[in-house]
């Protein structure tokens, strides 16, 4: 490891944690400070003052804002959430560990989708620029960006599911399956290979299909017109003229000189595609009946389960901090001209 | 050369020269050698987003019905005419219509759990509305009676039990050759004007689709721009401010904006709207706070590199204060990417709208909304598609329009696109 990536490692380091507190202290500031009261919204009208400060003096919320404040962050940063205030009151971490390896194994195929779809499309597109097949990309481009993920979800539900009985139209396994099926690890597709149970692992992947599909598209719109600014930006560079006028073959400098090039601000925007991921994942887990931490995530909300509520969103907080962090060194790996 | 170009001015031909009085036109036409198809692109979501505004500010001239009314039978696809029901009565009876046996001291029969009596329900409500518009005094209320068969009804009304008894006629199919004394006196829908088909359909109560989607713009127009508005209320002067006092400030400032953008928006104004609770105001501020990262990061990155500017330098010089030079140099000169943005906002900001509603957050549920309507319609996916196709298309098309308007002003605009 050269000193200067050192010095990078640890300049990005020290900037995540900042980053990481004023997110928690957000998540902090909205479920506290802003106007509603959580007890009293999950308890209801109905019940006595005096109950509602009992359950109060249990969650800590009667004590000083500071001290509060504090607690909050030690809690969060040592995933310690507590349990949860419906459904069974079990603690949050192990709900929590039981939706996310749902919610990677939605993403991943979805990411794969978006990365292929979108960079290919674009570079095709910047390689056409101001020609017809260029307008009708970015004009498909702008069209997909434009529906609403979960509306996509639904006709994608009416035309394969309702319409041609091709494929489940929610959950990630046949219930009647899901019974036998052990699942150690979370990871449907992973346990299902583990195990070489075959029929448990169709099942799976073809309910994975319609929910993946459908996020992955959603967000190739943007990815598409991302990859085809910067292929646009390095086409017009030197050493692609260069290229030119030694009689590279077009398609060569296209493809591999400029695409490999344009593949480094890809990683960072990559990185913020994450956050749309995430965004995203929450809709199309809603629209599917995806068990996974976006779907936890409503459920909680519509049952007023605050300390659920905020335990998720600083879970998702503490994983754009971490993703943020992972991406800014890959691409500090792949480009050496990027240091502090 | 200087010697030509008087000769050139004289080959225009008149025609041009008065065009060219008229100007405006002409160098948006010729414009579209330059734009190419974007020229197209602005074109076609301009006139778009005219009639999308159009229809969001006057959706009274549009929508054929409120779209709070129950206004048909519930679940009619596009198009579809409502079953009509019959009344049957007794030929010796001498009535002539539904009126005149819709009084409180008449009896009329129904199957119980079929639907006709929804229909008479119906048709007693809108003959109420168009008797007291003529001025009537009456109040229509007819006493309904419930039978498990039609066989048992038609045996009651037979009988003179009865003074009508309501039924679809395909129901009656062999049914009525037994009673000699019966007459089907006529569609009861057909009396009372409700005779007719809905352009898409009517939802799972019986509410216009149509009018839903169209009073529907009015709020996503609203939650749309205001909150986009806001964000930039917000934004604009906080990046200004920043990148051009620059320090502690700035460095805080860019942390605190670097964290929100960073965040899952829909996550955020989730979280947000969840808080504060529904309302149109409340979820307008949950969606600026979600925006305002974007302008801010433009804005300040565009005027740290004006600020270096020679005419700033100058400004400066010549002694003007830096509140004089932040409004009057730095400022005009981020109007245009601020405008590139706004509309791209807009749309994303009606999506996310779109979204919080779909998930039954933000607006009350009795809102006509695209969002909410979207969330109930998924529970009629089997059987009935319009529910989600028209309101799910309309949030696409508006944000097709808004989207593609800021795409290729971007495009247009862009120097950095710019080919040489």
């Amino acid at each position: 490891m050269s000193p200067s990536f050192r010095n990078f490692l640890i300049t990005r380091l020290l900037l995540t944690i900042p980053m990481v507190l004023i997110l928690m202290s957000m998540v902090f500031f909205i479920m506290r400070i802003l106007p509603g009261d959580p007890i009293r919204s999950q308890l209801g009208p109905r019940v006595s003052e005096a109950q509602a400060e009992q359950m109060r003096e249990r969650l800590g919320l009667n004590r000083p804002l500071h001290i509060q404040y504090f607690t909050f962050l030690k809690n969060m940063l040592t995933l310690d959430f507590g349990n949860a205030l419906t459904q069974g009151e079990r603690p949050i971490r192990d709900e929590l560990a039981e939706r996310f390896p749902a919610t990677v194994e939605l993403i991943l195929p979805a990411m794969l989708i978006t990365g292929f779809l979108g960079i290919y499309s674009g570079a095709y597109a910047a390689k056409h620029r101001k020609q017809p097949v260029d307008y009708i990309i970015r004009l498909i481009s702008i069209v997909v960006y434009s529906f609403p993920i979960f509306f996509l979800g639904l006709v994608f539900q009416i035309i394969f599911s309702v319409r041609l009985n091709l494929l489940p139209i929610a959950g990630r396994m046949d219930t009647l399956m899901l019974t036998n099926f052990q699942s150690p690890t979370n990871f449907y597709v992973l346990d299902a290979i583990l195990t070489q149970n075959w029929p448990a692992l169709g099942s799976v992947l073809k309910h994975l299909i319609l929910p993946s599909v459908t996020l992955g598209l959603a967000l190739t719109g943007v990815f598409t017109r991302l990859t085809r600014v910067n292929m646009i930006e390095m086409l017009q560079s030197d050493f692609i003229t260069s290229g030119r006028a030694r009689g590279i073959p077009e398609n060569t400098l296209v493809y591999r000189h400029s695409l490999r090039n344009t593949l480094i601000p890809i990683i960072t925007l990559l990185g913020l595609q994450f956050a749309i991921l995430l965004a995203g994942a929450v809709l199309t887990e809603t629209t599917f009946s995806w068990p996974g931490l976006g779907r936890y995530l409503f459920e909680r909300i519509s049952l007023r389960d605050y300390t659920a509520v905020q335990a998720v969103i600083s879970v998702f907080a503490l994983l754009v901090g971490l993703i943020s962090l992972g991406i800014d060194l890959l691409y500090a790996l792949v480009d050496p001209r990027i240091r502090y | 050369m200087t010697a030509q170009l008087p000769e050139r001015t004289e080959t225009v031909p008149q025609w041009r020269q008065d065009l060219d009085r008229v100007g405006f036109l002409r160098n948006l036409l010729q414009a579209r050698k330059w734009y190419g198809g974007d020229w197209w692109f602005v074109a076609v979501s301009s006139f778009l987003l005219l009639l999308i505004i159009i229809v969001g500010v006057f959706p009274q001239w549009f929508a054929p019905y409120d779209p709070r009314a129950e206004v048909g039978p519930s679940l009619l696809s596009p198009g579809q005419v409502p079953l009509d029901f019959v009344l049957l009565v007794r030929a010796d009876a001498g009535i002539e219509n539904f009126k005149s046996i819709a009084t409180s001291k008449n009896n009329i029969g129904f199957v119980i759990a079929s639907s006709s009596s929804q229909a008479l329900r119906q048709a007693v409500v809108t003959l109420n509305e168009t008797s007291q518009a003529e001025g009537e005094t009456t109040r229509y209320n007819p006493r309904p009676r419930r039978f498990e068969t039609i066989a048992d009804g038609l045996k009651a009304l037979d009988a003179g039990e009865l003074d009508a008894f309501i039924a679809a006629p395909s129901e009656l199919e062999g049914q009525t050759e037994q009673y000699p004394n019966l007459t089907v006196l006529g569609g009861l829908a057909e009396e009372t004007g409700q005779a007719r088909g809905f352009v898409m359909g009517t939802n799972q109560i019986g509410q216009d689709v149509f009018s839903r989607i169209i009073w529907g713009t009015r709020i996503a127009l609203i939650v749309g721009l205001a909150s986009a508005l806001v964000a930039v209320v917000i934004g604009v002067p906080l990046g200004l401010i920043s990148g051009f006092v620059g320090g502690p400030l700035d460095r805080v400032l860019t942390l605190v904006m670097d964290s929100l953008y960073s965040f899952p928006s829909i996550i955020l104004a989730l979280s947000i709207a969840a808080v504060l609770g529904a309302g149109i105001g409340n979820i307008i501020i949950a969606i600026a706070v979600i925006y305002i990262p974007t302008y801010f990061r433009i804005v300040r990155g565009q005027t740290l590199s004006i600020k270096e500017e020679l005419y700033v330098d100058a400004a400066r010089s010549l002694g003007h204060r830096p509140v004089e030079i932040l409004v009057k140099y730095i400022f005009p000169n981020v109007i245009p990417s601020v405008v590139t943005i706004f509309s791209v906002n807009v749309a994303d900001a009606i999506l996310t709208e779109a979204g919080l509603s779909f998930l039954g957050l933000g607006l009350p549920p009795d809102t006509p909304d695209w969002g909410i309507d979207l969330a109930r319609g998924q529970d009629y996916l089997r059987r009935a598609w319009w529910l989600i196709t028209f309101p799910g298309a309309m949030v696409s098309l508006v944000t097709l329009a808004f989207s593609l308007l800021g795409e290729s002003l971007s495009e247009i605009l862009n120097p950095r696109l710019a080919e040489l």
